[in-house]
């Protein structure tokens, strides 16, 4: 891992000079003063072989990230206090989802070779995602099997946010951010309330931020190396295949690598890393094509039936139109936190705009443009927009806003300065800096406290523990039982014994997969149980076979009241009619 | 499962010999840094060592004349050209003696009265005729930058070396569709790959453009007059000594050449150079090398057309297996490793033929890239023959000199675009 130490030295030294800078981030402590007008530090490029250096390629000083004392401390304190949040009562808060709870299963499925899925896999997300999740959880479920359940899983969870706090310092540091505002942007990152919900979550898109986050590093490689631009197309690629969604940051990326390669190597880093992409991109088509499951077709899945559905899922409305889907979804997040969705935003469009004068803004360029793009989609009318969408914002959200608060810091201090300015302007400086900053922190602090207080305390599983608990103790023979539970369940219920598939059926399978439709002759005749979960209540609208048994169904156990309440309902075989 | 495991298991051997050669070849635009230290260093002025600049020439009276006068043309201000002719090729020598008179001290000939005439053997004649400090070797229908020699010597002077490699560029690359892809070859070995080579410590020179102190060669015997490729055969040896090579690339100072003027001369050329590398790997001189690194580089370099043929064939025919047989998906994904690496080494080669272009002020249309794509997978086809070729003719003992024929291609000046129809192309002379 290495780290530039910010210098005065821009990648395109000529119009840096060229343009003066409104918000330039430089004579940071630390930085070493560059000794040749051209850029070049004077030591001579030359990696032997060669009879000399040229003066055209300017060496910028790098120093090496893991020999930074003052990084590595910061990082690491940072680090702890990140995982220590986000670990603790991770099990009890937030609530277990479905999404969650598909992708566990998923995952539980390769590690038993059963292929990518229980159920047939039907193209709805690339499958490296929970390929992903089933290596991270693998040594944990070798010691204990019964383990393999959604909330223990999510320690898993810790380790990914772990790496993508520590990229997002690598990150700042290699984008020029001083060092407190790296510091600044990995606290943002892990710490805000609402990333303290999310990437508690066992979600696709905390695994793809971890490889966007990478890619970026590597484009912002202070070596300029060609193989690292390289590396940094595999990782966009491999981000893209853990979730699909990762297209849309692509363009942002290729603004980085543009802005921090070098004139001379650029068309071979840029298309390097481009054909990279495309090329890791193309074995998931590739991998559809040899299966014969490219092109729709009678009886069989496909690809483009997969990517189809995606498109055409119905629309959450407008985000900002009061009472859509969109805007619930957005209230949601804002609930959590307000400063790093809307903060991060206004910061990415003020780095946008000031991208003629400012280097920090030049520099940013990328993590910018990616804020903005992911916010032009979310907005889109017609789109459909997942509350996990924002997780793939958050890290370009956190690095945007610290940011812009340096150059901010860097205005208020330094713009205007004279070699010998009045020791009282300094002093006034200084004051000013100092009453932003704690204006800033009197704002969020107190309500971060809140929402991470909650995070740390609150228990929203106790039902689901309960109602897992029940079906393992109380059900007399799971092996012959049939219970329809949704996907946060389904690993409790195949851990207690029922059958995975065609025993513990995840719930909409019943009506939606015509291979577990064939094994209910009977429909809802079929079922023993139902666990009526807040999910499964919802969608039972639309589901048939589910909606029936759970008319036809008595509760025999009830774990918490109203709206969250879990009911194990039992089917009136007999006497239903 | 047998199949699965053999096909996997060649895949991936493959895709690592594919992706090892790529890592190599674009050593060169690794970082700005290494592309910048591939340059010559500007000159101080200073023309301070003697040149003895060794020009053989045989049947090449068509482009010779030229040659000397281009050299006659150079900035510095001590060199001696010594032209070298065959006993037997009055035509050649009469264009030699006619450039002797016309710049006496400047332009000497030596005749070289060796029955079977070879290059390491024309050179090996005129060594003990070099008075100067740095032995030159060019060939006869090279066009030499006016500078190159005040550039080599400052090289020298700066950087300590006992030989200078500077770059050879074939220019021709709209003659025709193997022409490209051989002018590219070029600009990706001297632009890149050598400097990689110099860096490691073991380098197989190239046959000109070469410059070499004068004792450091005698010290040396000279050139192997027994080898197919004299020039690799002299870096190894030197390499293997110890001694400092330096590689330097400027795009303004490189020597420009033409392409062998067919195909069939240019997979003689490659059945030779083929040849010459197995002769040098079968010498064992590359085993003196002091790094376990150098060796292996040594082996692999050495070895590289004889994987390159056996690739050439392997890789149609494990894809025909995974797309035919009843593989795993898996097992199938796996086989596509060695066309990702071929594919990415595709798209260098375009950004490769943009650059060249750009470098060389050369007009790259777009009908020019797709012959460098179309045209990827013949050349392949002819690379494999030359090394298939060079086998069979050093198991049956036939190492004579097939001589690549010149044609004066590169010496249009304008790049129309097509093949020029003046010059005579003659066979290669078989001796």
């Amino acid at each position: 891992m290495t780290a530039t130490v910010p210098t005065a030295t821009d990648p395109q030294p000529a119009d840096a000079t060229a343009t003066g800078q409104l918000l330039p981030v430089r004579h940071l402590p630390g930085s070493r003063r560059p000794a040749g007008p051209d850029g070049t530090d004077g030591t001579g490029a030359g990696t032997g072989g060669g009879p000399g250096s040229s003066p055209s390629a300017p060496a910028r000083p790098v120093v090496r990230f893991r020999s930074s004392r003052p990084d590595l401390l910061l990082c690491g304190v940072l680090l702890l206090v990140i995982v220590l949040v986000q670990g603790w009562n991770l099990t009890a808060f937030p609530a277990l989802s479905d999404d969650e709870g598909t992708y566990l299963a998923q995952a539980w499925a390769v590690q038993q070779g059963e292929g990518l899925a229980h159920y047939t896999y039907w193209y709805d997300h690339p499958p490296l995602g929970w390929i992903q999740i089933a290596g991270l959880t693998w040594l944990p479920s070798l010691f204990v099997p019964d383990g393999m359940t959604v909330a223990p899983m999510r320690f898993s969870m810790l380790a990914v946010s772990a790496a993508g706090s520590v990229l997002i310092y690598v990150l700042a540091r290699r984008l020029w951010l001083p060092r407190w505002a790296a510091g600044l942007a990995m606290g943002l990152f892990g710490l805000s309330p609402l990333s303290v919900v999310l990437q508690r979550e066992i979600f696709l898109d905390n695994l793809a931020v971890v490889w966007m986050l990478l890619a970026f590093c590597l484009a912002a490689s202070p070596s300029r190396h060609l193989w690292h631009h390289f590396a940094s197309g595999l990782a966009a690629a491999t981000a893209v295949l853990t979730k699909e969604t990762m297209l849309v940051v692509l363009p942002a990326l290729l603004v980085t690598m543009w802005r921090h390669s070098h004139r001379d190597t650029r068309k071979f880093a840029v298309t390097g890393a481009v054909t990279a992409c495309a090329l890791i991109g193309l074995s998931y088509p590739l991998y559809a094509l040899l299966n014969n499951e490219l092109l729709p077709g009678a009886g069989h899945v496909s690809l483009i039936d997969g990517i189809t559905y995606q498109m055409s899922r119905p629309g959450s409305g407008f985000i900002l139109d009061p009472g859509s889907g969109s805007n619930g979804v957005l209230r949601s997040w804002l609930y959590y936190d307000t400063v790093l969705p809307l903060g991060g935003l206004a910061g990415a469009v003020l780095l946008l705009a000031a991208h003629r004068w400012s280097v920090t803004a030049r520099a940013l360029a990328g993590p910018a443009l990616a804020a903005v793009l992911l916010a032009v989609v979310a907005m889109r009318p017609s789109g459909y927009l997942p509350a996990m969408y924002v997780i793939q914002a958050l890290p370009f959200l956190a690095l945007v806003l610290a940011a812009a608060a340096a150059a901010v810091a860097h205005a208020v201090l330094r713009r205007h300065r004279g070699p010998g300015e009045r020791r009282a302007l300094v002093y006034a400086r200084w004051a000013l800096a100092g009453v932003l900053a704690a204006s800033a922190a009197a704002y969020v602090l107190p309500r971060w406290y809140e929402g991470d207080r909650t995070a740390l305390t609150a228990d929203a599983n106790g039902p689901y523990r309960q109602a897992a608990a029940w079906l393992g103790r109380e059900v007399p023979d799971p092996a012959n039982t049939r219970v329809l539970v949704d996907d946060a369940l389904w690993l409790d219920a195949v851990h207690s014994g029922f059958a995975p598939g065609p025993g513990a059926i995840w719930f909409y399978k019943a009506d939606l997969d015509p291979a577990v439709g064939k094994t209910l002759p009977r429909g809802w005749r079929d079922i023993d149980y139902v666990v009526s979960s807040p999910t499964v209540r919802r969608d039972a609208v639309d589901l048939p076979t589910v909606k029936a048994a759970l008319e036809h169904s008595t509760a025999v156990a009830v774990f918490g009241t109203g709206e969250d309440r879990i009911e194990i309902r039992r089917t009136d075989r007999e006497s239903g009619s | 499962m047998f199949t699965s495991v053999v096909i996997s298991a060649i895949s991936v051997a493959l895709f690592w010999i594919a992706a090892l050669t790529l890592w190599w070849q674009m050593h060169a635009w690794r970082t700005p840094e290494t592309l910048a230290s591939t340059r010559f260093d500007r000159p101080d002025g200073g023309d301070r060592l003697a040149f003895s600049l060794l020009l053989p020439a045989r049947h090449e009276q068509a482009v010779l004349e030229h040659t000397i006068a281009r050299l006659l043309e150079s900035g510095h201000t001590d060199y001696e050209i010594i032209v070298i002719v065959g006993h037997d090729d009055p035509e050649t020598a009469a264009v030699a003696d006619r450039a002797a008179a016309g710049a006496p001290g400047r332009v000497r000939v030596v005749v070289d009265h060796n029955e079977a005439k070879n290059k390491p053997k024309a050179l090996n004649t005129a060594l003990p005729h070099c008075r100067g400090d740095i032995v030159g070797v060019f060939d006869a229908e090279d066009q030499v930058h006016p500078q190159l020699l005040s550039h080599v010597d400052h090289a020298f002077r700066a950087t300590g070396a006992d030989v200078v490699q500077g770059g050879v560029q074939l220019i021709n690359f709209h003659s025709s569709w193997y022409s490209l892809r051989n002018c590219l070859e070029y600009f990706f070995w001297f632009r890149s790959r050598l400097h990689l080579h110099a860096e490691k410590g073991f380098i197989p020179l190239g046959g000109n453009t070469v410059f070499v102190r004068t004792e450091v060669l005698r010290e040396a015997g000279g050139w192997d007059q027994n080898c197919l490729a004299e020039d690799c055969d002299l870096g190894v040896r030197l390499s293997s000594a110890g001694k400092k090579v330096v590689v330097a690339y400027d795009c303004d100072m490189v020597t420009r050449e033409e392409t062998p003027g067919s195909l069939m001369s240019l997979l003689k050329q490659r059945t030779r150079w083929n040849q010459g590398f197995l002769q040098v790997y079968r010498k064992k001189d590359w085993q003196r090398l002091p790094g376990r690194g150098q060796r292996w580089l040594a082996r692999y370099t050495l070895m590289t057309p004889f994987m390159q043929a056996a690739s050439g064939v392997i890789i149609p025919v494990n894809f025909a297996v995974a797309v035919f047989l009843d593989v795993p998906v898996g097992v199938a994904i796996i086989t596509f490793l060695p066309l990702i690496t071929a594919m990415v080494t595709f798209v260098f080669e375009i950004v490769g033929l943009h650059d060249f272009g750009r470098q060389y002020g050369l007009r790259v249309r777009f009908v020019h890239y797709l012959k460098l794509v179309v045209g990827g997978p013949f050349y392949q086809v002819m690379l494999a023959g030359a090394a298939i070729r060079a086998v069979w003719r050093e198991q049956r003992g036939r190492n004579e000199w097939e001589l690549t024929s010149h044609t004066g291609a590169h010496l249009e000046t304008a790049p129309s675009g097509a093949a020029p129809s003046g010059a005579p192309i003659r066979e290669d002379a078989h001796r």
